[in-house]
């Protein structure tokens, strides 16, 4: 299914596609575009970034945006900020801080708090997102079981990157984390939101992660890939 | 500097950062005494540049117009600073509005370039009480990775000397201002380079860093800005923040400080020299000339550190350690350097004969800081309690700024060279604030 992705130019916002290749007069559209009603055989570019058309009919725009918009159901990873009776403020990078229950955790009870500091990083999924409410947050899943979701160790390290990395990390298929694997043991969270925090046994290997992170941010994933492949 | 943060820093960060520097290493492979690449790039206009320091960017312009001057002083133009925190540069600026942290920065500035004397006045000066040439810097932070303080003064300096003012001609009555066509601009008189070198403080001196990153300067506990010029003279000292530093500690910084100025100061000089010849010679220059570079060159750092023994050996092997705190490794070193400095001396002392020691101490500056410093290095904890420094009373004078707001802050201006001067400046400014 992914193998005829094929990257088509960069667009900025305002401007027209009109070479639509789609088979059946269908189109699927994804983020950074929008349909212009007006013309009917023509879509409008809303966001910056590379135009990316899957066959038959499937068109979306990828850009190296950092900033997060809350989406029901994604797995992020936040730091809480705030304390206020049951409720935890956690900064997941958008534009308002979440709310985190603290109900919300394996086997927590009125009397049995969990044990949760200011500073503290967690990894948790959003129950809600709405655009006029402060999104909120659960650390355990519909049978309230934690799961991997739960507070995270502080003997590890937290860094921020884009969410197109974000997103190529979490495809099973990329060459990047296996051929971390292979020369060190680590234990890694990567969160939608584009905070990835990550724990080894040595430091300098941690900073390694840090590095080959940094380095990847502004490579296609065919470089990368490219790159992984020579280290073998 | 350190509580404008508003995004938290977590817990691990902390924790990492603070082990890292434990084992000498700095979470970006720079020893702690290293800074960050800096470029100076200069605009299409004389007066604009923009600097950037790793990934912290400061865009400078300097404008002029004729005003009066000010009362107190007829022949003198003015020269004002005004440096403004975005939000485009972080998220947790404010728009608009003077924040603790950006009056911070405009009066260390304003103190660095402008008490130091470091521009020559009274030659925008066009007739007296009536006419003179106003001077403004505006910077602007258009990404915040740390270290603003120093990325500013760095392009304040850059866009001054790089400026140039129209000329002006007068019949005794009448001025005339030419323009760029009609005649050459001329450029400010500058008569030293004053920046600033900032060191962050972690864990109660025991760590201390040049050119703190964001992160670093999040989990640091005080920082400590030194502004010098060329000549190795204090422009400006500044203490913010808590920790318990030595007066040794504070010049050994100085001395290491200087290296950094001078570094910086040649690569402003050699750039306005670049740029000024290029815009006489009628080339187009500007910023939409600056070569454009690809990232091949940053995916060869990816498989750099894929690769990943090869380059952990070789930046472990350049981290130099710089612990202060343990005090025999220092004793070593700097009894090698004095060792190094002095064999010649010792010989010529000696055959002299009787003040052998008093020599040696005037001959090697900075290094004697060190050699008897059991008792001194012992004592430190003990006298833990103040937070507030003296470098020797009798080469300071300590000012206390009438206008800022913070409480902790200190602010202590060495003047090695000329005392009078300063003593004589004190009263001037209290009047002025």
């Amino acid at each position: 299914m992914t193998n005829s992705i094929t990257v088509v130019d960069y667009f900025l916002p305002g401007e027209e596609i009109t070479d639509i290749k789609s088979k059946e007069r269908q189109t699927i559209i994804g983020p950074g575009l929008q349909r212009d009603k007006n013309k009917p055989n023509s879509l409008v570019v809303t966001q910056a970034g590379r135009l990316h058309f899957r066959a038959p009919n499937t068109y979306w725009i990828e850009n190296r945006k950092t900033r997060y918009v809350p989406k029901r159901g994604d797995l992020v990873v936040g730091i809480i900020t705030k304390k206020s009776g049951d409720v935890l403020k956690v900064d997941i990078g958008s534009a308002e801080l979440a709310n985190l229950s603290t109900l919300a955790f394996e086997g927590a009870t009125k009397k049995m708090k969990p044990e949760v500091e200011i500073g503290d990083i967690v990894y948790a999924k959003l129950l809600n997102a709405y655009k006029d409410m402060e999104p909120e947050l659960v650390c355990v899943d519909q049978y309230y079981k934690a799961g991997p979701l739960g507070v995270l160790t502080n003997d590890g390290f937290l860094i921020n990157v884009n969410l197109k990395l974000v997103y190529f990390l979490l495809n099973v298929s990329n060459p990047l984390l296996g051929t971390l694997t292979k020369k060190f043991p680590y234990e890694i969270v990567i969160g939608l939101n584009g905070k990835v925090w990550m724990k080894a046994n040595k430091a300098k290997d941690i900073l390694t992660m840090c590095r080959v992170f940094e380095a990847s941010e502004n490579h296609s994933e065919k470089s990368i890939s490219d790159t992984c492949r020579g280290q073998k | 500097m350190s509580n404008f943060r508003k995004t938290i820093i977590s817990n691990a960060e902390k924790q990492f950062l603070i082990k890292n520097l434990r084992e000498s290493t700095r979470l970006d492979g720079r020893a702690f005494n290293t800074i960050r690449d800096l470029k100076i790039e200069f605009g299409k206009d004389w007066g604009c540049c923009n600097v950037s320091l790793g990934k912290t960017k400061v865009l400078a312009q300097v404008t002029c117009d004729l005003q009066e001057p000010k009362s107190n002083r007829p022949s003198e133009g003015t020269l004002n600073i005004n440096l403004e925190l975005n939000p485009m540069a972080d998220p947790s600026f404010e728009a608009g509005r003077q924040s603790d942290l950006s009056a911070q920065l405009n009066r260390l500035l304003e103190k660095c370039l402008k008490d130091s004397k470091a521009i020559d006045l009274e030659s925008l000066c066009i007739q007296m009480k009536k006419r003179v040439w106003s001077l403004r810097i505006d910077l602007n932070v258009l990404n915040h990775d740390g270290n603003i303080l120093d990325c500013a003064s760095i392009a304040a300096l850059a866009a001054l000397s790089h400026f140039r003012r129209p000329d002006v001609t007068s019949d005794g009555v009448e001025f005339k201002i030419h323009s760029i066509e009609e005649r050459d601009p001329i450029p400010i008189v500058v008569y030293h380079y004053p920046v600033y070198i900032t060191y962050a403080i972690f864990s109660g001196g025991d760590f201390l860093v040049v050119d703190p990153t964001l992160l670093e300067e999040g989990v640091a506990e005080a920082f400590l800005s030194i502004g010098l010029n060329s000549y190795d003279e204090l422009c400006g000292l500044h203490l913010g923040g808590k920790a318990q530093l030595s007066t040794n500690v504070i010049l050994e910084i100085t001395n290491k400080a200087t290296k950094h100025a001078c570094g910086i100061i040649n690569l402003i000089k050699k750039g306005v020299e670049l740029d000024t010849k290029k815009k006489l010679s009628a080339k187009e220059t500007g910023f939409h000339k600056g070569n454009l570079k690809e990232t091949n060159d940053s995916l060869s750092k990816l498989s750099i550190s894929l690769d990943h023994w090869t380059t952990t050996k070789t930046s472990k092997k350049k981290k130099k350690s710089l612990k202060l705190n343990t005090v025999e490794e220092i004793n070593n070193d700097c009894r090698m350097e004095c060792d190094d400095i002095n064999q010649p001396n010792h010989e010529v002392i000696r055959d002299l004969g009787v003040q052998t020691t008093e020599l040696v101490h005037k001959g090697t500056k900075g290094e004697w800081i060190i050699i008897d410093s059991d008792s001194e290095e012992g004592a430190n904890p003990n006298s833990s309690q103040n937070d507030i420094i003296f470098v020797e009373t009798s080469k300071v004078e300590t000012i206390k700024v009438q206008g800022s707001d913070s409480e902790e802050e200190n602010v202590i201006i060495v003047c090695e060279s000329n005392q009078e001067k300063n003593v004589s400046k004190s009263p001037k400014k209290k009047k002025a604030t």
